[in-house]
């Protein structure tokens, strides 16, 4: 894989920590903090699921959307806990939903919950190799050249509309209500939730839809006055990403500031890779690549 | 006005944990004294939250586990945490699914700390 890692780019320092896992073909665990901050859970280097606070995941997004019902929701995971078999199969196999449905699920809280990450603030990332812990893993996962090309395009957008994903707590315009005909789908069931006390994000969780496709329909209810910006959420970094992710032309990293190799494989894995200090992508690779090759090259093969 | 320093910090609190939606500050004898819970009857949640509590210090005596730091409760579509305040009354909050629960941990203490302070 040809690695370029642009001056602009959006998706800021977790494009480097994909690439890399990518290139590594890493399993396990990617645990990034930050506002909001996460886990990408990743299998031969791609994308399978995220946990973030900042976005729905598919177990929201099914339950609440009332598309599997929580009585089958239980069944199937009792079920597939019970075999040790994957959730996903067992869902599909009962009927609760489709294989293609399914999968066009999955995809979309990974995108999701990908653009959520990077358009917050990313504090630093550490890789945790080792066996794939998520509930409903994509499979086989994203590829990281597609969802950092879908995460920058949807952080472009981001750039054009009125709300951030959990900064904004937008309220309804008093009347907005009854603008009855004019009301497009799903437009009511959001007014009578913006209250002034949630952000788009928590609109999101609400509704049971993804945070992007929640600040699309926001946008649009802006525009048609039907709904403003209350207050902003005092916790949310302002600017954070910018930051996060060193400036173009910035200053190199001292080379001493690299994460070194460690006799102790675990320990090195533990490792936090500070932010700025991942631009040397052989020390990186060699921190986030399996164990048996890292022992290999370390000349440490039992 | 120690109510509205009262509803400051637990205005604060949903401010800094991603994914809080609601909180209320009751007496131990279950009478609400401050409530920002966005919709949720604030009577019976503080009833049921000093019932909550004082049933979870009974089960952390009973277990020998010490002093009780939370009583959390977990559901398909939410979480509720229940904290001590000093001896005489309770922080309950509500949360939804992508409650981020170790923020919540680290947030939490000083924010009953100075409830605590507020209301001796």
């Amino acid at each position: 894989m040809n690695i370029v890692i642009s001056e602009d780019d959006l998706v800021g320092p977790l494009r480097e920590a994909l690439l890399v896992a990518a290139v590594a073909g890493m399993s396990g665990a990617l645990r990034v903090t930050g506002d909001p901050g996460g886990t990408i859970h990743l299998a031969d280097g791609r994308v399978v699921g995220i946990d973030t606070p900042g976005a729905p995941g598919p177990e929201v997004l099914l339950l609440r959307s009332h598309r599997v019902s929580e009585p089958d929701w239980d069944t199937a995971f009792a079920a597939a806990a019970a075999t040790g078999g994957p959730l996903g199969a067992e869902l599909v196999k009962r009927g609760l939903i489709g294989s293609g449905e399914l999968e066009v699920l999955l995809w979309t809280t990974v995108a999701d919950a990908m653009f959520v990450l990077a358009s917050g603030s990313v504090d630093e990332y550490r890789a945790e190799p080792g066996p794939v812990e998520f509930v409903l893993p994509l499979d086989p996962g994203a590829e990281a050249d597609w969802l950092l090309a879908e995460t920058a395009r949807r952080l472009r957008v981001l750039e054009s509309l009125p709300a951030r994903p959990d900064r904004d707590r937008v309220v309804a315009v008093s009347g907005a209500e009854r603008s009855g005909d004019r009301l497009a789908g799903g437009q009511s069931e959001i007014l009578a939730l913006a209250d002034g006390r949630r952000t788009p994000r928590d609109l999101a969780f609400a509704l049971g839809r993804g945070v992007y496709g929640t600040l699309l329909q926001l946008a649009r209810m802006h525009e048609a006055g039907l709904l403003v910006t209350a207050s902003y959420r005092a916790g949310f970094q302002f600017g954070a990403r910018k930051t996060a992710h060193p400036a173009a032309g910035g200053k190199p990293v001292p080379a001493d500031g690299l994460p070194r190799r460690s006799k102790d494989p675990a320990a090195l894995a533990r490792r936090v890779v500070p932010l700025g200090r991942t631009r040397d992508l052989p020390a990186t690779l060699g921190l986030l690549r399996p164990r048996a090759r890292r022992d290999a090259d370390a000349g440490e093969t039992p | 006005m120690a109510e509205d320093k009262l509803l400051a910090e637990m205005q604060a609190l949903r401010d800094r944990v991603t994914g809080v939606t609601g909180t209320a500050v009751a007496s131990r004898d279950g009478l609400i004294i401050r409530e920002d819970t966005g919709g949720t009857d604030p009577d019976n949640l503080a009833a049921l939250a000093a019932t909550a509590l004082a049933l979870s210090q009974r089960l952390a005596t009973e277990a020998g586990h010490g002093v009780l730091r939370e009583a959390a409760i977990r559901s398909s579509g939410g979480h509720v945490a229940v904290y001590a305040i000093g001896a005489t009354a309770v922080l309950v909050l509500l949360g939804d699914e992508g409650l981020d629960i170790a923020r919540l941990h680290r947030e939490s203490r000083a924010t009953v700390d100075s409830i605590e302070k507020l209301l001796l």
